[in-house]
């Protein structure tokens, strides 16, 4: 039980290089295309919400099971917990966004005439933005710093009140989640086309922040499996994330849904402009969003059978978390990009420089501590899990 | 004792209702039945039952409502009776969508409840006499078949001896 992910330097020689060869890449793909100012600030804002909507669904992941004194998770929740390590991160290449403001976030540039964006002043101005950038990540990071770290105090002492802390602060993480990530999409995605707005925007990241991390926990699973690692993770736990992942694709295209098709009927100007664009330049994106986010989870996860196959609930995952990226694409791409847009070298590559840091991280607060939490009451259960 | 052709034990928890059905499935006693006053984990596979094809008559049906209510709608409203909606086209797919997802829960819950019924042999005025009214309520019990009911009584005792049972009769 005292088993340790061992990170060697091969696996770091492999990401560091990938990285810096990507790195490379993609300043050469700048200096050469030269794509422009605010396609470029666009990648890195698209990429900043994608892996930090991995962390937070990771962290949303473990506070729901908390506070829902679920069993099952606990033999698995060092990965969420490894992923929401790079929060901290994430809030410094959030803060980068300052440097690139006016040309992603139109209403930053002063324009007296525009009656809508001088009633929306008193939210979207720059100083409030960055107070409540803020907000957000102090909120996030402690929270998930605390969760934490009463989670590795259970690998030394087996006090009861570590579990019950750990619990206490999953509840307040949820509650602040619930509140700041409606208000953060509207910040950092929502107000890319500033006349548009949309209540049900916020669940609908948040679902789909809580898809990707379940994806991305799945693979990370894979990994560590094909590694020699989590040997006690049986076809039950698999099992599980992969009901999760089915359940929460359908309950994403259910919020894809409910906001498409009100703004449809609606039929109001203000709102119809987010669809048109998109339907207008990037109709076949448009669906094969749909189609690589519900049909293939919906149609690859749904025998019993196939919920149990390590190998294939990670392929499927693999294929939804690319599916979730180009769906932030599609949410900040042709609002700050405008019709030029589009997937290439650019894109790819910052998206991989990005994942590499990513997955360094996570595999490097992995390595700190043991793969279980040994002292976790639930710890017992969770082996013995059958579902 | 009355002559009867089965063993019952009682227990009051589904942890050694589990490893009871093991280890009498180890030793070779036909279990009849099983009564618990709710599913439990893991139960099926103890007593290797083969799975449920309810899903499969869930998802066909659910495919037939889906294409139905798509279709019915899409009939209507452009060669049946064709109306202007809010300036939508008569073939306004996305406002079938909502009553295409209800119909088709509809028909599989419908169709699984149906399949259910008539698979089990339920029927109105069907009468079930349990072996313990408890079994409504907190209580396990594992049917074991015996030809000679004391000797299995004997043996089944015997192989249940590590396991908290409540009653053995």
């Amino acid at each position: 039980m005292d088993e340790q992910f061992n990170f060697k330097k091969q696996y770091r020689n492999i990401l560091l290089i990938v990285m810096a060869a990507c790195l490379l890449v993609l300043l050469a793909a700048i200096l050469i295309s030269r794509p422009g100012a605010s396609r470029i600030w666009a990648n890195v804002l698209l990429n900043n919400q994608f892996f930090m909507g991995l962390s937070l669904g990771a962290a949303f992941f473990l506070a729901v099971h908390r506070v829902a004194l679920s069993g099952w998770h606990t033999v698995l929740q060092r990965l969420p917990e490894a992923m929401t390590t790079f929060l901290p991160i994430a809030f410094i290449l959030m803060l980068l966004i300052y440097f690139g403001m006016h040309h992603l976030y139109s209403w930053t540039n002063n324009d007296v005439t525009d009656k809508v964006m001088e009633g929306k002043k008193a939210w979207l101005n720059v100083p409030f933005f960055f107070i409540r950038l803020v907000i957000y990540f102090t909120g996030w990071i402690v929270l998930t710093r605390m969760m934490r770290k009463n989670s590795s105090a259970l690998m030394t002492s087996s006090d009861i009140k570590y579990h019950n802390r750990r619990k206490l602060f999953a509840g307040l993480f949820l509650v602040f989640y619930a509140i700041t990530v409606s208000s953060s999409s509207w910040d950092w995605i929502m107000s890319l086309d500033a006349h548009w707005y949309s209540t049900i925007f916020g669940w609908y990241v948040l679902i789909g922040m809580f898809v990707t991390s379940l994806a991305f926990i799945t693979l990370l699973i894979w990994l560590l499996k094909r590694l020699g690692y989590l040997k006690y993770i049986r076809p039950d736990h698999i099992h599980d994330m992969a009901i999760l992942l089915f359940c929460f694709s359908i309950f994403w295209t259910y919020q894809w849904f409910a906001q498409y098709e009100l703004i449809w009927y609606g039929h109001l100007p203000e709102e119809t402009s987010y669809y048109i664009t998109r339907l207008k330049d990037f109709k076949v994106l448009f669906f094969v969003n749909l189609g690589i986010n519900f049909i293939v989870p919906f149609f690859g996860l749904i025998t019993v059978n196939s919920k149990r196959q390590l190998g294939w609930v990670a392929f499927i995952a693999a294929i939804v978390l690319i599916g979730h990226w180009i769906d932030y694409w599609l949410m900040i791409m042709p609002a700050a990009g405008g019709d030029k847009a589009g997937i290439g070298v650019l894109e790819i590559c910052m998206t991989i420089v990005y994942a590499c840091v990513f997955i360094f991280i996570v595999l490097r607060s992995l390595s700190t501590g043991p793969l279980v939490v040994k002292n976790d009451p639930f710890l017992e259960e969770s082996l013995n899990y059958e579902s | 004792m009355r002559n009867r052709n089965y063993i019952s034990i009682f227990f009051d928890d589904e942890v050694p209702l589990l490893q009871a059905v093991r280890k009498l499935r180890e030793s070779n006693e036909i279990i009849t039945d099983v009564l618990s006053p709710f599913p439990v984990h893991g139960l099926d596979e103890a007593l290797s039952i083969k799975r449920s094809r309810i899903p499969v008559v869930g998802f066909i049906f659910g495919a037939i409502g889906a294409i139905l209510a798509f279709g019915f709608q899409a009939w209507v409203f452009t060669v049946s009776y064709p109306l202007i909606i809010g300036g939508k086209p008569f073939f306004a797919a996305p406002a079938f969508i909502p009553i295409t997802l209800e119909v088709t829960v509809l028909f599989a819950g419908l169709s699984m409840v149906a399949a259910m019924l008539i698979r089990s042999k339920l029927k109105p005025d069907i009468r079930f006499v349990p072996v313990d009214k408890r079994i409504t309520d907190d209580r396990f019990v594992i049917l074991v078949e015996a030809a000679d009911a004391k000797t299995t009584l004997m043996r089944v005792k015997s192989v249940l001896s590590g396991i908290q049972t409540i009653e053995i009769r």
